[in-house]
């Protein structure tokens, strides 16, 4: 038996040496093409690779089908990480023709692998703040928000526990296991969080420790780190609509999410929430999400849907259908039930330029990593 | 049939099926982490999202084995030396709960321990120990089924020679020196299935153990972004370690089971079920809340279905309604509705019937005339078709995906067969355990009369075998489509395409939907119940069919 099992080993690895090559010469020689070598097959179908299974509304996507003409299929992926994650795997091979929800931490990474194509959908009146991480033909943002840390003001009330004033203070006995952090590796709130992190402690007038000593001393505080933002907002959290949900756990009060995650929280309850932003300077990062025409993908269905995704009618009704920003110039959340009200938007977010991101991700991700196993 | 062609080619075509898909995968990963075994073990340390996990792994199926028997055996004992009133019945009851999904028996436990039930959901310790009953819930069949015929077929002369005997006086006598050597091959078979099948537990760890991971679950976890250039590296050594590590620990595990199934099989005398057998009014104290104990998950799923949580301003409100039902049975743009998917799961078990009862049934028989020449080709071959309980559905649905993605993604993508390679390369090995020790048990004296009518290989199959094997035949089918139908591990690492969702795939879906929607619960729990419900029929219908003593698994 263990001669059978070696020989098949054996030939696993030869033949697996031949392929390995073919593969690698394969990939190696797609260089950058130009929007002229295009080539597309209109199919009628728009094949959407997305994370956020209520991120668009049906009503949305039939509107566009009946619009358009085109068959939407939505592919799910559990999160953003996902999304890259499939289009990396399927680089030349690829089955969508549309990625929405990549967002400036990934984004960079997609348009340097060349999985991305250039669409010809015609925008215009986006919000200039949007256009600042990346304003090419690659990637349309489509929504927007602010990530923090939010709190449960009715346990985080100064009595039980304080109002932290700076992320150190995360680290003290008080909260241990009492912070749920969605992890940067899987999720992308949990990405743009620990990005904003490393310019928060570059920043704090601290020489001696840096960003990877905070998480290696938030790791050892027994801060709760998920898969993804729902785990962590939804059964973790004490501040949300979690509470009333089923496998809710409820052993954290601070949550990293949206700034105005609260508002939604308010705009659901009618005007109410327990849940308040806190607003640190260079502990929240501007997320900006993406839509984007894959690589040999339908080409024309892409930049229909693109433009449809961006049209005044579609993307003025993101904050109550998708419940973040809208990118047009002027828009706005909603005042209905205390929405924009109980939204903050924060006072200095993290300055992190999408090149130092695209350069230095991979690497920040691996520092992580060891910084939460080091003991 | 007895055809060594046919066998050959079989087993050729199984290992094509199981190994291609692997070796690409394995081949992938190791083109991006390079070839370095001791750093891949050593990657599972160094990451944070590997680190512990293979202890957890160890730890819960050690002492999900040892629950499982400390429940089953009593049960076992009570089943196989009494008489009952509707003890097919029970019988059934009792060992339903290993067909059901994966996934069902998650959402059962989780409304179990939830705010409507023990309420003990908040609190993070009981997690662990609730994911042990699971486990025990889920694989007290296999004690049941790998004991009881042991116990309810024995002689009772057998017994009452053991009292005469000095050594057989005392009930502690009797244990050590007739009940232990009887039973011990047995139970340890079965604690090794059990051990196997809660190493690998997934749906029950994503949902009910949150922040642990099982090495399956993780793998699960991290495979999305497995497999490209530069990309993740680290990723792809915590996956080949992990492989690594759990494929030596199943394939011991298996490799010991399927020892000690064989040796059971010699060491049992042939002896009739039909003595007549006490009754025993104390023993429903074992078997009532045993009974109790297999409904309960299934029963609260059932009754959550109806159940509305809804949350407003004034705060939080339940009622009964149909609403669940309706959300999982409509179709929307961004979710399949339960009927595609049922209809999906329907067709694919169908069609992985059909490839894997011929492929499991050859497979079988050609293992049984190796036995007779080559006693250790057979122990390979034996050994091989159990490969896919030791590299566990994720892997095989990484492989799957990868292999797609190598050969030609866009044909794979676009025709709806392909998650059926998965589900036969799944369910195949169970045919394999259920006609095996069918036609092992087969008296070989009719085969020997056959060939000296003149009855040749074509006719012996049809008129001998098939009508022996019936009962094991049916029950090797009816399982086939159990087992497809709650396929979860690999679909779920493969189903990227929402024409392929089958119903464990959306009950997942489902209740992963963010956002404050209260039919979510109640339509996730209306799908189980679906499925559910057709796992029941399967099985009760296979009860019918079954041997009384084939020595089977499952």
């Amino acid at each position: 038996m263990k001669s059978a099992l070696v020989s098949i080993f054996i030939f696993s690895m030869m033949v697996s040496g031949c392929i390995s090559e073919s593969i690698e010469e394969k990939l190696s020689n797609g260089n950058m093409i130009s929007p002229d070598d295009y080539v597309w097959e209109d199919d009628g179908e728009l094949v959407i690779v997305t994370y956020d299974v209520t991120g668009l509304t049906d009503e949305l996507l039939s509107e566009f089908e009946n619009q358009s003409g085109y068959k939407v299929n939505l592919m799910k992926l559990e999160d953003a990480g996902s999304i890259l994650s499939h289009l990396l795997q399927h680089k030349n091979v690829q089955i969508a023709d549309i990625a929405l929800g990549l967002d400036n931490t990934y984004l960079q990474t997609a348009i340097e692998n060349q999985v991305l194509w250039e669409h010809f959908a015609n925008i215009s009146g986006l919000y200039e703040n949007v256009l600042g991480p990346y304003s090419g033909p690659l990637a349309t943002p489509f929504d927007h928000g602010y990530i923090c840390l939010n709190y449960d003001t009715q346990i985080v009330d100064g009595e039980n526990l304080t109002v932290p004033t700076n992320l150190w203070e995360l680290t003290e006995d008080e909260w241990k296991g009492k912070i749920a952090i969605p992890s940067p590796e899987t999720s992308s709130p949990g990405r743009a969080f620990m990005t904003a992190t490393i310019d928060y402690f570059a920043n704090d007038g601290d020489n001696q420790t840096d960003w990877r000593d905070w998480w290696t001393s938030i790791s050892q505080n027994d801060a709760i780190i998920t898969t993804g933002w729902s785990e962590a907002y939804e059964t973790h959290y004490t501040g949300g609509y979690g509470e009333y949900t089923e496998g809710y756990v409820g052993d954290a009060h601070i949550v990293v999410s949206y700034c105005h995650s609260p508002g939604v929280e308010a705009w659901y309850s009618g005007n109410w929430t327990k849940s308040a932003a806190l607003d640190l300077p260079r502990a929240s990062f501007h997320q900006i999400e993406y839509v984007s025409a894959v690589e040999g993908g339908n080409l024309g269905a892409a930049s229909a849907f693109i433009e449809y995704l961006l049209s005044e009618d579609v993307n003025q009704k993101m904050p109550t259908e998708n419940f973040m920003y809208s990118v047009l110039d002027g828009s706005d959340l909603p005042e209905d039930d205390g929405y924009r009200y109980h939204s903050t938007i924060p006072s200095q977010v993290a300055e992190i330029t999408p090149e130092e991101i695209s350069a230095n991700m991979e690497m920040w991700l691996e520092e992580w990593n060891k910084a939460m196993v080091a003991v | 049939m007895h055809n060594k062609y046919l066998g050959t080619a079989s087993v050729c075509v199984f290992l094509t099926l199981i190994l291609a898909p692997l070796w690409l995968a394995f081949d992938r990963l190791v083109w991006v982490a390079g070839f370095d075994i001791f750093s891949w073990i050593n990657s599972l340390d160094e990451n944070y999202i590997s680190q512990g996990v293979l202890e957890f792994t160890v730890l819960q199926a050690l002492l999900s084995s040892l629950v499982t028997l400390a429940i089953g055996i009593p049960v076992a004992w009570q089943l196989g030396r009494y008489e009952w009133p509707f003890q097919s019945l029970i019988r059934s009851i009792l060992t339903m709960p290993f067909v059901m999904p994966s996934i069902v028996a998650a959402m059962g436990f989780m409304h179990i321990v939830g705010n409507e039930g023990l309420n003990i959901r908040t609190n993070a310790n009981t997690w662990f120990a609730t994911l042990i009953i699971a486990h025990a819930w889920f694989n007290i069949s296999l004690v049941i089924r790998f004991c009881e015929p042991v116990l309810s077929t024995l002689d009772p002369k057998m017994e009452e020679q053991m009292r005469l005997l000095p050594a057989g006086k005392s009930k502690l006598g009797r244990l050590r020196n007739l009940w232990l050597p009887l039973m011990i091959p047995s139970i340890a078979a079965a604690a090794c299935m059990t051990f196997v099948f809660s190493f690998t537990s997934f749906a029950l760890v994503r949902w009910i153990t949150l922040g642990e991971n099982t090495l399956e679950s993780m793998m699960a976890g991290v495979g999305s972004s497995a497999g490209i250039s530069g990309y993740m590296v680290s990723k792809n050594e915590v996956i080949l370690g992990s492989s690594l590590i759990q494929f030596t620990i199943l394939l011991f595990s298996l490799w010991l089971m399927s020892w000690l199934q064989m040796k059971r099989q010699t060491l049992l005398p042939t002896t009739s079920e039909t003595v007549a057998k006490s009754k025993n009014v104390l023993g429903w104290s074992v078997i009532l809340p045993a009974i109790c104990f297999a409904i309960l998950p299934l029963l609260t799923i059932m009754i959550a279905s109806f159940r509305i949580n809804e949350v407003d301003a004034s705060g939080s409100n339940q009622y009964w309604s149909l609403a669940g039902w309706e959300y999982a049975f409509s179709t929307t743009n961004s979710l399949p509705s339960a009927w595609d998917a049922l209809q999906n799961s329907v067709g694919y078990a169908l069609i992985t019937l059909l490839i894997a009862l011929p492929l499991g049934y050859i497979l079988a028989q050609t293992i049984r005339d190796l036995e007779k020449e080559r006693p250790k080709l057979a122990r390979v071959v034996d050994l091989l078709t159990m490969l896919p309980f030791a590299v566990s559905s994720v892997m095989i649905g990484l492989g799957v995906m990868l292999g797609m993605i190598r050969i030609d993604a866009e044909f794979f993508y676009s025709i709806w067969f392909t998650p059926i390679l998965a589900h036969v390369m799944i369910t195949t090995p169970f045919v394999v355990r259920i006609i095996l020790p069918a036609l092992r048990s087969l008296e070989p004296k009719y085969e020997e009369c056959a060939r000296t009518l003149g009855l040749t290989n074509i006719q012996r199959f049809f008129i001998i075998e098939i009508p022996l094997l019936r009962g094991s035949i049916l029950v090797a089918a009816i399982f086939i489509m159990a087992m497809s139908m709650g396929e979860f591990g690999a679909s779920w690492v493969i189903t990227r395409n929402s024409d392929w969702t089958t119903l464990p795939i959306i009950i997942d879906s489902i209740r992963s939907i963010p956002y404050n929607n209260p039919l979510t619960t109640p339509a996730a729990n209306a799908v189980s119940t679906v499925l559910m419900l057709i796992a029941l029929v399967l099985f009760v219908s296979t009860e019918k069919f079954r041997p009384t003593r084939d020595g089977g698994m499952f």
